[in-house]
């Protein structure tokens, strides 16, 4: 898995390529909390690149919903592909993640809504 | 009928090695994407339970079989770990919103059938079935 992280003022987008597994999952769990505990306000994740997530991948993305919540953080998934939106969908959390079909759509609705 | 056999070693670096072979056996099999891919992520829960579970993160080997007929297919897989039924775990209250606990409901939404061998003595064997047709009442053909 390759995880490429930009920052743009209080915006930070982490773009992600490859498989997330139990394997890879580790590696992201330490980007999305080096994030939280610089209590990151805005985070875009770009999963577009994403071919395969299992259970880990969720897991690592309740975790880092969950540390960002407690700080009045945002965390915004973009761009599921079919294989990843199907596996949110059997753990039936599409309602309680901020999920957008693009990562414009994403930027946006970070940049507007408080 | 188609049969495979693999031996992975209980580590995390096997898994998506072990998916590349899997998913062009499911192909070879009959299986269009969408159901491969739920098959390839329930093995993978079930293979990532038995390296965090089973053997706690120490060396092991599991030894997965592939068997294909036109009626189904099986995954069996076996390991020497620490006894685990993931049959016996119940269901979790969804949408889940910790994280973790998620990885045996998915192997049970995807497979139609999972069987845990109780005669397995020397650790785990789960047999993880997958209908190839299901008659009008939604039950197994077999």
């Amino acid at each position: 898995m390759k995880i490429q992280v930009t920052s743009e003022g209080d915006l930070h987008i982490l773009e992600l390529v490859g498989e997330l597994d139990y394997h890879s999952s580790p590696e992201l769990r330490e980007k999305l909390n080096e994030l939280a505990s610089k209590q990151a306000s805005k985070v875009l994740v770009d999963l577009k690149g994403v071919d395969y997530m299992d259970s880990s991948g969720i897991a690592t993305f309740v975790e880092a919903f969950q540390k960002a919540k407690r700080y009045q953080g945002r965390l915004v998934l973009a761009e599921l592909t079919d294989t990843v939106r199907g596996v949110f969908e059997i753990a039936k959390l599409e309602s309680i993640f901020e999920i957008s079909p693009t990562v414009i759509e994403a930027r946006e609705r970070l940049a507007v809504k408080a | 009928m188609m049969k495979k056999r693999f031996e992975l070693a209980s580590k995390s670096e096997v898994l998506s090695p072990f998916r590349k072979e899997l998913r062009q056996l499911l192909g070879q099999a009959g299986w269009e994407k969408k159901s491969t891919e739920g098959i390839l992520l329930a093995v993978d829960e079930a293979l990532t339970n038995i390296i965090r579970h089973a053997y706690g993160g120490q060396p092991g080997t599991i030894v997965v079989l592939f068997e294909d007929d036109p009626a189904k297919t099986e995954i069996i897989l076996e390991d020497l770990g620490k006894k685990f039924d993931p049959t016996t775990v119940p269901p979790p209250e969804l949408p889940r919103q910790k994280p973790g606990g998620l990885g045996v409901h998915f192997i049970k939404t995807i497979m139609d059938r999972l069987v845990y061998d109780e005669a397995f003595k020397e650790g785990n064997r789960l047999h993880m079935i997958k209908l190839k047709s299901k008659n009008p009442k939604g039950e197994e053909v077999l």
